[in-house]
This record gives structure tokens, C-alpha cells and sequence, in this order.
């Protein structure tokens, strides 16, 4: 079995001090994972992923990664550790060219590191290879998704993690997106996906964790999830069947 | 327009767009007004002239005009000293308050009335210091020389458009090609994302700050050379270093310097062609007029 990488205890967080989102979540996402979370509207899914990135206030609980405690590390040091987070929106910038988005990313390198991981990420994302002097925020959707994910991956994090990468694109956009993360995941990078879509979501994952209020009620293999009838009907609008 | 008119508007442009690129910054990355930038401006003249005569009480021999200028060595290396202090004067005031009130989530109507408080402190506490008695770098007379047909200018007058030419080619260089310049653009654009990239945004915020006022530093001291040392000198300027910082769009250096040149340049033209009294009127015109045409500026971008 392999070690988990990724983890929350008792975690209780939210914008406000006496208003928590998250409710006492206890999650670990093990080494190489390809973890979905699901839920409806309000369930606290993005400020869960926030909240491991730093963006959102921690009332009480810890997050580790690899072990070490980084519930009070600020956002810009976590890459140090290797987490990487991509917004669901305005994950570019959209002023910059591509080149410079990744040179942004990249200051946190070793300098002689620096030049060959642009160049890497370029060649894994030919549509911003073939053009890395373009402004970014000419690019379409599905584009600035695969900027905002190569920008993650520069710094080769441990764990990835990502919040909505299809909202707002076309389902054709949405299968090559989540094909490249199957791909990055498959290269090693554990992966967490916060996600709407669930059928497009359990598909590419291997394990789903569902969030209601705050909570985590459901926790399985995601092709368990997709085939339970109590779940699909409580939490994931639809029966088995019209899931499939 | 006379050339002389022309020259006049220059000089006075570039102190403008210098003080202009420090207000665009704060503006563009702190995401408030600091009407307590003028201050700095004074302040930055004061200590340069109170650091000049201490350097020139131990070393007289600094007092004496370099080549063709009006002051000794003790200007530039109280110049540098005095841009030091200045950056450090503004992260004490963005520390105690700006600061304070970020860190609270504070609104931004709260900055900007805290930046009158600031201005208004820091102005008066200049004036219980020097009191309100104009002060001089040096009392040596200029001879103005012909540059061409119509236009004369003193040796001063051309190294402050000299400086201020050096001054925003290299902020514009440090902003578009350095790892810095490169942080403080992203975090103008996006302080959350910023983080989750990397960039740690408080550095980026003390950087703004001792960037700013080392400008402002630097236009105090060619006003205070090329006219006298006040403690209204910055306040009398803040309207024309926000039509400026408007004018060019906010965030934009080149912008900025540009725009402060235009104001400049309207203000001369509008002394020469309708009368003194309305100078100070030009930038109030430039300002509402870019508001209501304009917003963006000449190079800001539309949000």
C-alpha cells in the first residue's frame, strides 16, 4: 500500500472566524492517488482545496504533506514543499506572455533549473510551445486551463491540485484537459480534482470522496461510487444508469 | 508654444512623472489612493538637505560645485542617504498603518482617508521640524545657457532631465525584465494567484514602497534644487502626480512618465498663454477629463 502524501485532521476552516465551510475533515491521499471530490453546491469542496493551499483561514485541524505539518504555512512557501494548486478561475495571468507565466512560476527553482523545466513544459504542451511569446490572455479556454496546469507542474510537485479545470469549456475541451491529467498523473503526481462533472470525474479518478456540508460523507473506489445506488441517487443527481 | 515654454514643462514633467510612477505602483498593487505620497517627496528633499550639511560641516571640501553645477559632491551622497531613509520613513508608516488595516481587511475608503491622516501628520511634523521657512541646497547663482534659438536652461535643469530620464528607463527595465519587476506585475494582476506561484506578496509590497519613495526621494531634491525645499512642496504636487498617474494608466511606469511630461508641458503652455494663476488648474482639468474620456489612461488597461 502506498504512503499517504496528503492529509487533514479534524480540519475546521472558512472566510470567517465564527462561520466554518469545512467541518472536521479528516482526509489522506496516498502516493500516486487520482482523488475526485464531489458534492453539490455549497458542500465545501473548492474552500476544502483552498484551504490546503492557504487561501483560506484554518480554525483548527492540520494539513501534512509528506509528513510535515504545513497548516501554517504561507501559499507562496508551500511549493517548497511540493503542492502545487490551480485555481478555478483567473489561474493565469493574463497580462503576461506565456513564457513569462512560466518564468513567474519558475523563480522558485534552482536558477540552473529554471530554463530546462520552461522548456520541458513547453514541449509536454505543444499549443503553448508552439507559441510561448503569446499574451495569455488571448489564448482560448481550454488553453489557459493547459497554462495554468503547466504552470503548476514546473516546480514538479508531489501533489496537484486542481479546482474545476473543466468549468467553462466545451466537453470536447473537457476530455483533453482531464486526458493531460490522467497523463500527469500516470507520470507519478497524485492528484486531487475538485469537480461537478461526475461522471467525467469518477472516470478519470481512482477514488472519490464525497463532501456534504462541510463533511465527509462518502468515501470509495470512484468505480464503487459510480455504481451505488444510494449515492448516486442522494448525492450525485441521477440513478447509476444515467450516470453511465 | 516658446521653446522656453517647452523647456520650463519638461523640467517640470520629469519631477512630476518621477513622483507619478511611485503613486501608479502603490495604486496598481496596493489597490489605493496614498495621498501621503507627496509627503515623501518633502520629506525625501529635507533629508537630503539636512544630510548635505552634516557631510558638508565634516568634509567642506564636498560644499564645493562640481563642474558645472550649483552644489558639491555632499548633494549626491546625501541624496543616497536620504533615498534610504525615505524608503525606510514609508515601510514604518505602511508598517504601523497601512499595514495594520490591510491585515483587518479594512475597505479602501479606509485606506485613503488613513493616507490624509498620514499626509497631514507627516507634513506638519516637517514643519515643527524646519518650520516653514523655504531651504536652499546651495545659495551659488546659475547662469542659464542657450541650447537653442529660444531655449535656455541651467546646468541643473539639464541633469534633472538627465536623471529623470536614467530613473524611469531603468524602473521600466527592472519591472519588464527582472524576477522582481516580474513579481511586482503579477502581483498587480493577481494577489492570490501570485502566492500560489510563489511569490511572496509582502516582499513584493516592501519592494513597491522602497521603490516609490526612492522616486519620490529623488524628485524632492530636483525641485528643491532647481526651486527651494518646503513642507507644502508635496502636497502642492500630489494633483499633478495623480493626473499624471491617472493620465498615463495605472500600473503603467512609461505611462506615467509621459503623462507627467503632458502635464508638465500644459501647465508651462497654459502660464505662458493664459496666465500663472491658472496653472494649478491644468491638472484638475487633465484629471476630470481622463476620468470622464478615458478612464484606462493612455496605456492602463480597461477592468
Amino acid at each position: 500500500m502506498s504512503s499517504a502524501v496528503l492529509s487533514t485532521q479534524a480540519l475546521i476552516s472558512g472566510y470567517e472566524p465564527d462561520m466554518p465551510i469545512i467541518n472536521g475533515v479528516d482526509l489522506t491521499v496516498s502516493d500516486g492517488e487520482f482523488v475526485v471530490l464531489l458534492g453539490p453546491n455549497g458542500a465545501g469542496k473548492s474552500t476544502l482545496v483552498k484551504t490546503i493551499a492557504g487561501l483560506v483561514p484554518v480554525h483548527s485541524g492540520r494539513v501534512t504533506l509528506k509528513g510535515n505539518d504545513i497548516t501554517e504555512v504561507p501559499p507562496h512557501r508551500k511549493l517548497a514543499h511540493g503542492l502545487a494548486f490551480v485555481p478555478q478561475t483567473e489561474n493565469i495571468f493574463a497580462t503576461m506572455t506565456i513564457r513569462e507565466n512560466l518564468q513567474l512560476a519558475a523563480q522558485v527553482l534552482d536558477r540552473p533549473r529554471r530554463a530546462a523545466r520552461i522548456d520541458a513544459l513547453l514541449d509536454m504542451f505543444p499549443d503553448l510551445g508552439s507559441r510561448p511569446g503569446a499574451r495569455a490572455g488571448a489564448l482560448s479556454g481550454g488553453q489557459r486551463q493547459m497554462l495554468a496546469v503547466a504552470r503548476a507542474l514546473i516546480i514538479e510537485p508531489s501533489v496537484l491540485i486542481l479546482d474545476e479545470p473543466s468549468a467553462g469549456l466545451s466537453p470536447k475541451v473537457v476530455t483533453e484537459v482531464f486526458a493531460q491529467l490522467r497523463r500527469i498523473n500516470a507520470a507519478g503526481v497524485t492528484t486531487v480534482l475538485v469537480e461537478q462533472n461526475v461522471k467525467a470525474g469518477l472516470q478519470i479518478a481512482t477514488r472519490g470522496v464525497i463532501l456534504v456540508e462541510g463533511r465527509i460523507a462518502h468515501d470509495a473506489p470512484a468505480e464503487q461510487l459510480l455504481g451505488d445506488p444510494v449515492v448516486s441517487q442522494l448525492y450525485l443527481g441521477g440513478t447509476p444508469k444515467e450516470l453511465a | 508654444m516658446t521653446p522656453q515654454a517647452l523647456m520650463d514643462g519638461l523640467i517640470a514633467g520629469s519631477m512630476i512623472g518621477l513622483g507619478a510612477i511611485g503613486i501608479t505602483l502603490t495604486y496598481a498593487i496596493l489597490r489605493f489612493a496614498n495621498f501621503a505620497h507627496g509627503e515623501l517627496l518633502s520629506w525625501g528633499a529635507y533629508l537630503a538637505m539636512t544630510a548635505s550639511g552634516v557631510i558638508g560641516f565634516a568634509v567642506p571640501q564636498l560644499t564645493v560645485p562640481v563642474g558645472p553645477f550649483s552644489f558639491g559632491w555632499s548633494l549626491p551622497l546625501a541624496g543616497i542617504l536620504a533615498m534610504a531613509l525615505t524608503a525606510l520613513l514609508a515601510l514604518v508608516v505602511d508598517r504601523a498603518l497601512f499595514g495594520r488595516l490591510r491585515a483587518r481587511g479594512s475597505a479602501v475608503i479606509i485606506l485613503v482617508m488613513a493616507s490624509f491622516g498620514a499626509a497631514l501628520a507627516l507634513r506638519n511634523l516637517l514643519e515643527f521640524l524646519y518650520t516653514s521657512q523655504p531651504g536652499y541646497y546651495t545659495r551659488a547663482l546659475q547662469i542659464s545657457k542657450p541650447i537653442i534659438d529660444g531655449m535656455r536652461a541651467t546646468p541643473d535643469q539639464l541633469l534633472v532631465l538627465a536623471l529623470a530620464a536614467v530613473a524611469v528607463v531603468a524602473v521600466h527595465l527592472m519591472l519588464t525584465r527582472s524576477a522582481a519587476g516580474r513579481s511586482m506585475r503579477a502581483v498587480a494582476e493577481n494577489p492570490h494567484l501570485s502566492a500560489i506561484t510563489g511569490v511572496d506578496v509582502r516582499a513584493v509590497i516592501r519592494t513597491v514602497w522602497i521603490l516609490g519613495a526612492v522616486l519620490a526621494c529623488l524628485a524632492g531634491i530636483m525641485s528643491g534644487l532647481l526651486v527651494q525645499i518646503r513642507p507644502q512642496m508635496g502636497h502642492d504636487l500630489l494633483l499633478p502626480l495623480f493626473a499624471a498617474a491617472i493620465l498615463g494608466g495605472i500600473g503603467s511606469v512609461p505611462g506615467a512618465m509621459l503623462a507627467g511630461l503632458i502635464v508638465g508641458l500644459a501647465e508651462a503652455m497654459t502660464v505662458q498663454v493664459i496666465g500663472a494663476e491658472w496653472r494649478a488648474a491644468v491638472s484638475f482639468v487633465i484629471l476630470v477629463a481622463v476620468l470622464l474620456l478615458r478612464p484606462q489612461g493612455l496605456f492602463g488597461r480597461v477592468r
